[in-house]
């Protein structure tokens, strides 16, 4: 069956007896959008941390053997008290800090140290200082946030208490009974009691949370609802058991155990988190389970794992690297000081009487390690830290990235990762498949309560034949109106009277565009009231149908026809029950729903029961229309040499024809499919593409490689993952479909540690998070479908969030032409459909106008990213630069002076190089160098393979600029050297004295050391001017005027 | 709103600005090095090693405890051409480390600023006497001074020896001299420094340095404060006499014979150094540097071969361009 398992969601009703549509009490499983924080697929669960935290059991109205942490929260790293402490620890982990207050204790020593006591001192302090400053800065904002929240508790929650058990006046504790008012958030999680709306439901707005702006309904047990007064409630006794704090804010599970009642099953259902707000409820019951820390949205709230960018760990190796140099410097030295004593020091009658230490081998070892400690670049770590802030602050000033629209700019949430943009290596950006906008699920929710709905927001599914089917009462009449009926009633929208119009507050696009559909044919959805209706996910529909449906066969082929479009189908289909068959499910039901242990399978199962000889009413297909600069922003990704891999968990004719649409996959590439059942079949699927390829392996091929979820579980196992890398590796594009959140990120993984590129992955759904929090860099995209992702994102760009939910009919294939062909018929096609199918396909189109985010990535990366890794890289270089040149003059000049660690410079002169007489050049090169402009990044990807290369930092470069310092000190030391050895310089004859040499030398390492960054510009001038104005061969140009650069720059530091 | 759009300068340097500013560094530097060689050729310069010329004094100073014998050496030379203007009398050291760096610490500022005549902290290991008095000036850089004396006599013929006039003052820096260097304020110099004893290399104290010249006496003696003044490299020169021109002398030096009369006390053979004497002329950019003349020509030099080079690079490829455009 072709359109069998895929992700079409099916409209399943259960409805108690005829009349179809009547309210009844009745379990409301939650909506598939609901459940997306675990996974949508159930094979592929997530592993629980739930076991990290013990259960815990609460007791209404009685006092707490144990204790709960309390409601306060503080997200602050640091209070008053502690910050010095921590602060400095925090410090002087850092390597380099470490070594440099070791250096300042060595200085204490007396007659070690040939630079005086606090030449480190002073300048380490000053550097702390800084880096003291910016922590306090940071710090302060996230205390005055914690106030705020902490204050708004107390005071503008206007909670009541109804049952208090802590003298604290403003806290709730847990197993407090509160009542929560309309309009009020929530102080804590807390399980529903009971309402002022009957059945105990209410509304909630989870906008604090995940972002979705629209209602959701939460309802008490029907054990509680009638519970509403204070007296009911502090006669309530019994326990509430429940697992313990963890961050899933989908799942819930727990039991009420009321005194003399059996236990009930408590879910998501009951749960009011902490951060939501009460809507359209006069009021609601709850009682307290977690508070402050232990609350989801806290739990949620932790912050995401460091991530170290790949610039800042070769910088720390050269750190290294340099600190060995300094050892190897420093031991040579002393062994020259060992030989020049041994040979010269005895005989010189002018040193003779000195104490022993000159001649002690450890002592001399020390002064060297402190005499060449400047090597390592003090001000480096901090130099970098500020830069980098500014270059955030570029990322988030960028107007080309800024959305006017809902006022969103892109948003850098880290700073350390800014030059890994400019790396994304020759592999692989992961693109979550829901990045794209045609699979979106949701259109902004967020646009229908705020902003006044754009004109093409209105629904244009007007085709008034449907209508005049039924009225006319053509045979299909009754299916129609079925078929409407469902899709006006059968979801989990909640509508909102605004005056006279109603907006729809939909969890999902795609169920909102097919109310808005109905609505527009007349079904106006009007309100919602407790129902029995169960909306589920589900794959399988067709395999539950019954054999009575009608119109099977034109359904599936319109349904294949969609998806190969790139439409998301949904099958709508229904059952008859009688009366007395709902009431024994409705047992076996509430059963299943209140065990503790594999509730989800218990439940599944009692699905299965009611879910079957279902009849078919039509299919739906909702497209996400392609974003006008999409295929574009591929193409130059693509000519960036930087790979896409779409990750989406859509079904493979979608996926594919995604790949298609936005020219990932062109049409005279070879397709590669994957999809087996069992690991052998994979492993030999696998190995007989890569013989096919043959010779070509490892190369890139023109192929795109497309697997599913349950080949990929096979693919990646550990045998078969080493050919599976190689395979997708020589595909140009690669579309792993169907694959659930932790497939995503296992991918990036796997692509991040065995193909050591550098990986970023974009996603804008909580099914994202975790291949965000993988991948070398991840940007959320902070939209509608929730904060999740952006909350645990490196960067987090805006995308358009003006969804227009514009719903058309479709002409099916071959109907279309017809149409075109016969003017006369072009009315008549849609009849001819609804006689064949039954009711007809509607086609909603959902144009999710996201165009703006694509293009804001192309800019992120290319421009960026580029440039801050070329801002970085040349930083740090020219910071080891600087440092060498100086440092190694003092090398040269051991040689002269008998290796007696006598210092060329004034000793303050060296102790404040870094931090003072050089401390700004870095800086300008850190913020505002541009190797290429903005134009010229866009318009040649090419340039990024520089970055992307990491060519403009690598061991050779850095070696490269080491050895380069050190010619630079050579000519720096023994060309004044030789010019003053004389030593009649001035013009009345004086003689002249070492720190004569020393500040010569001083001043020329400065008009080097300047000199050599204005060469920089200059040369980057050069390169970029030469650029544009030959379009042709820009390759082959770009190399000729980087040459003619570089022998100028030579030749300009000969000069030097 | 914080979104902006930052201005950039861009730097645009057309290939022929570069190649212009190119040829431009080029030709400074090779008239740079022309100036200087020229002004380097102009200088007339005279330096005599006398470490050979007097080996029985050297070798007198090999051993210590003939410190109190004297030793004088005279070295006769001529000087073809005379020598034009200022005329300066250097000492120039050989293998003489002044750049220790315990060397370079072993002084007190504070003494020789005439605060405090007792204050020797730093000086090790030359702070005190055998009998416990505080050395004044104390340290090694000062306990080593140069105490060669060089006379300089003008050979009018066989028979007629003049002694050229020469200034012993004037030749250190005027901070050191005024700021740096003082004596403590005392009526009398020698009772300045009661209570502190002589540097142990020394034949005499400080306050005997120039009796003659109270100006040039104590602390401010000017050859001490040359020497303390200590140089960068071993081997270095320090100005020891500046010529008085009167008389015979006031165009310079005539040419002629010379001879040198150096009373020998510097001991230099313990350490494989050698002592000489220079006799300079200085222009504007002060004494002999082919060093640094050779410098500019050769920088020049290949600054010029490079703007040469460039300029063909860039014709040639000027002319590719316009293929590419056509």
């Amino acid at each position: 069956m072709p359109n069998g398992p895929g992700r079409s969601q099916a409209l399943r009703m259960s409805l108690p007896g005829r009349p179809r549509i009547r309210a009844s009490v009745g379990p409301v499983r939650p909506p598939p959008g609901y459940k997306k924080a675990d996974d949508e697929m159930s094979r592929a669960t997530s592993v629980g941390d739930q076991l990290d935290a013990p259960a815990r059991t609460i007791y209404l109205n009685q006092p707490h053997l144990n204790k709960f942490c309390d409601n306060q929260i503080s997200t602050a790293k640091y209070s008053v008290v502690t910050f010095l402490p921590r602060f400095l620890y925090e410090q002087i982990r850092r390597a380099a800090n470490a070594f440099f207050l070791f250096i300042a204790l060595l200085q204490q020593i007396p007659d070690v140290s040939p630079t005086g006591r606090y030449t480190t001192l002073v300048p380490l302090i000053i550097i702390l200082t800084i880096a003291g400053i910016k922590e306090i800065v940071e710090d302060f904002k996230r205390h005055k946030a914690d106030n705020a929240v902490n204050k708004k508790k107390t005071i503008d929650f206007g909670i009541q208490f109804v049952l208090r058990r802590k003298p604290c006046p403003f806290q709730v504790a847990v197993g407090d009974i509160v009542k929560v008012v309309n309009g009020q958030y929530l102080p804590a999680d807390v399980v529903l009691l009971s309402s002022s709306e009957p059945q105990a439901m209410c509304y909630v707005e989870t906008a604090n949370l995940d972002g979705e702006t629209n209602l959701k309904i939460r309802q008490g047990l029907s054990h509680t609802a009638d519970m509403q007064t204070r007296e009911v409630l502090m006669k309530l006794s019994g326990t509430i058991e429940c697992e313990g704090p963890n961050r899933h804010l989908y799942d819930f599970t727990g039991n009420l155990n009321l005194d003399g009642k059996s236990p009930v099953a408590l879910g998501p259902d009951q749960i009011l988190l902490r951060g939501t707000q009460l809507r359209n409820t006069q009021w609601s019951f709850g009682i307290v389970v977690y508070t402050g820390h232990d609350t989801k949205l806290m739990q949620n709230s932790t912050k995401a794992p460091l991530k170290r960018s790949n610039v800042e760990k070769v910088t720390n190796v050269q750190i290294l690297v340099l600190f060995g140099i300094l050892l190897v410097m420093a031991l040579v030295s002393s062994v020259g000081a060992l030989y020049w004593n041994g040979s010269q020091g005895g005989k010189n009658w002018y040193i003779k009487k000195m104490d022993a230490t000159s001649d002690n081998f450890g002592y001399n070892l020390l002064t060297f390690i402190i005499l060449y400690n400047n090597l390592i670049p003090i001000s480096l770590l901090v130099t970098l830290e500020v830069v980098k802030y500014t270059q955030a602050l570029f990322i988030n000033w960028d107007t080309d990235m800024y959305y006017l629209g809902n006022d969103t700019p892109a948003m850098a949430r880290t700073s350390n990762l800014n030059e890994e943009l400019g790396q994304l290596c020759n592999d692989s950006v992961s693109l979550s498949g829901s990045h794209f906008p045609e699979l979106t699920r949701e259109p902004s929710s967020d646009d229908f309560s705020r902003i006044p709905p754009p004109p093409s927001d209105s629904c244009d599914f007007d085709d008034p034949r449907l209508l005049k089917n039924i009225e006319d009462h053509h045979p299909t009449a009754p299916c129609i109106q079925e078929f409407l009926t469902l899709l006006a009633v059968c979801h989990t929208v909640v509508p909102e009277r605004d005056g006279d119009s109603i907006v729809y507050q939909a969890s999902s696009p795609d169920e909102a565009a097919l109310v808005k559909g109905a609505r527009k044919l007349g079904f106006v959805f009007t309100a919602r009231t407790p129902y029995s209706v169960i909306i589920e996910a589900d794959n399988v529909i067709f395999e539950r149908l019954s054999k009575d449906s009608k119109y099977m066969e034109e359904t599936l082929c319109h349904l294949e026809y969609f998806a190969t479009e790139g439409l998301r189908t949904l099958c709508v289909a229904y059952a008859d029950l009688t009366e007395r068959d709902y009431e024994e499910w409705l047992k076996v039901y509430q059963e299943a729903s209140t065990i503790l242990k594999d509730r989800t399978q218990r439940l599944e199962e009692c699905y299965e029961i009611i879910e079957k000889n279902l009849l078919l009413l039509g299919a739906t297909a909702i497209e996400d229309r392609l974003q006008a600069g999409v295929p574009e922003t591929i193409a130059t990704l693509l000519k960036a040499e930087i790979k896409i891999w779409v990750l989406t968990g859509d079904k493979q004719e979608t996926a594919i024809n995604i790949g298609y649409s936005c020219r990932l996959v062109s049409q005279n590439m070879a397709l590669i499919l994957l999809k087996e059942d069992s690991l052998d079949a994979t492993r030999a699927a696998i190995t007989q593409h890569c013989a096919d390829l043959g010779s070509l392996l490892g190369k890139e091929n023109d192929a795109a490689l497309i697997i599913d979820g349950h080949t990929l579980k096979y693919a990646l196992s550990f045998e078969v993952r080493r050919s599976f890398l190689d395979l997708a590796l020589s595909c140009k594009a690669v579309i792993c479909c169907r694959v659930s959140p932790l497939q995503k990120s296992e991918i990036v993984d796997v692509v991040k540690k065995r193909v050591k590129a550098i990986t970023l992955a974009i996603g804008d759904g909580a099914n994202d998070v975790g291949m965000i929090q993988t991948a070398h860099v991840g940007v959320g995209i902070s939209g509608n479908e929730g904060m999740q992702a952006t909350n645990n994102s490196d960067y987090a760009i805006a995308q358009d969030g003006c969804a227009c939910s514009t719903c058309s009919l479709y002409p099916p294939p071959g109907i279309s032409s017809l149409s075109e062909d016969a003017g006369t018929l072009s009315l008549t096609w849609h009849v001819r459909l609804t006689v064949e199918i039954g009711i007809g396909s509607v086609y909603m189109r959902i144009p999710l106008l996201k165009r703006i985010q694509f293009s804001y990535l192309e800019k992120l990366l290319l421009v960026h990213g580029a440039w801050s890794y070329n801002r970085v890289t040349k930083c740090i270089l020219y910071c080891f630069y600087k440092n060498v040149v100086l440092y190694i003059i003092e090398l040269w000049f051991a040689f002269v002076n008998g290796f007696s660690g006598q210092i060329l410079f004034e000793r303050w002169c060296i102790g404040l190089y870094n931090v003072i007489f050089t401390a700004l050049p870095p800086f300008t090169l850190g913020i505002f160098e541009r190797s290429c402009s903005q134009e010229s990044m866009l318009r040649f990807p090419q340039l990024y393979k520089v970055t992307q290369n990491a060519e403009g930092f690598n061991t050779r470069v850095f070696w490269g600029h080491c050895i380069n310092a050190l010619v630079h000190s050579l000519i720096l030391f023994w060309f004044p050297m030789k010019a003053l050895e004389h030593d009649t310089v001035l013009a009345n004859g004086h003689a002249t004295d070492y720190l004569f040499v020393g500040n010569i030398v001083y001043t020329f390492s400065h008009l080097a050391v300047w000199g050599s960054m204005l060469i920089w510009l200059v040369f980057f001038g050069i390169y970029s001017t030469i650029w544009p104005t030959i379009p042709i061969a820009p390759d082959m140009k770009g190399q000729d005027s980087v040459k003619s650069g570089a022998t100028k720059t030579r030749e300009e530091k000969t000069y030097d | 709103m914080k979104q902006q759009q930052l201005p950039a300068f861009r730097l645009q340097l057309s290939a022929n600005e570069i190649l212009s500013g190119f040829f431009a560094i080029g030709l400074f530097c090779l008239g740079m090095g022309i100036i200087l060689l020229l002004s380097a050729k102009s200088i007339r310069e005279v330096e005599i090693n006398y470490t050979e010329k007097c080996a029985t004094c050297a070798k007198l100073r090999e051993d210590a405890t003939n410190f109190d014998k004297e030793c004088n050496c005279s070295i006769s030379f001529y000087l073809p051409q005379k020598m034009e203007g200022n005329v300066y009398l250097y000492y120039k050291l050989y293998g003489f480390y002044q750049n220790l760096y315990r060397y370079i610490l072993s002084r007190s500022n504070i003494q020789l600023v005439g605060t405090d005549v007792k204050d020797v902290r730093n000086c090790a290991p030359f702070k005190t006497s055998d009998n416990g008095l505080p050395i004044a000036p104390c340290g090694a850089i000062a306990n080593s001074m140069f105490n060669d004396t060089i006379v300089l006599l003008y050979n009018f013929n066989s028979s007629t020896h003049i002694r050229v006039p020469m200034v012993r003052t004037e030749t250190a820096w005027w901070t050191d001299k005024y700021v740096k260097f003082q004596n403590p304020t005392f009526q009398n110099l020698s009772s300045a420094f009661a209570g502190t004893a002589k540097p142990p290399n020394w034949p005499k104290p400080v306050y005997e340095l120039d009796e003659k010249d109270p100006g040039n006496n104590g602390f401010v003696n000017d050859d001490f404060i040359v020497w303390m003044r200590t140089a960068a490299f071993p081997n270095f020169k320090k100005l020891y006499r500046r010529l008085h021109r009167i008389g015979n002398f006031t165009e310079g030096l005539p040419a002629g014979s010379y001879s040198f009369i150096i009373n020998y006390n510097f001991p230099v053979g313990r350490f494989q150094g050698q002592k000489a004497v220079v006799l300079s002329t200085l222009t504007w950019s002060g004494g002999s540097s082919l060093f640094l003349a050779l410098a500019y020509l050769v920088t020049g030099a290949v600054t010029l071969l490079a703007s040469f080079s460039m300029m063909a690079v860039h014709l040639k490829l000027k002319e590719r361009k316009t293929f590419f455009l056509q």
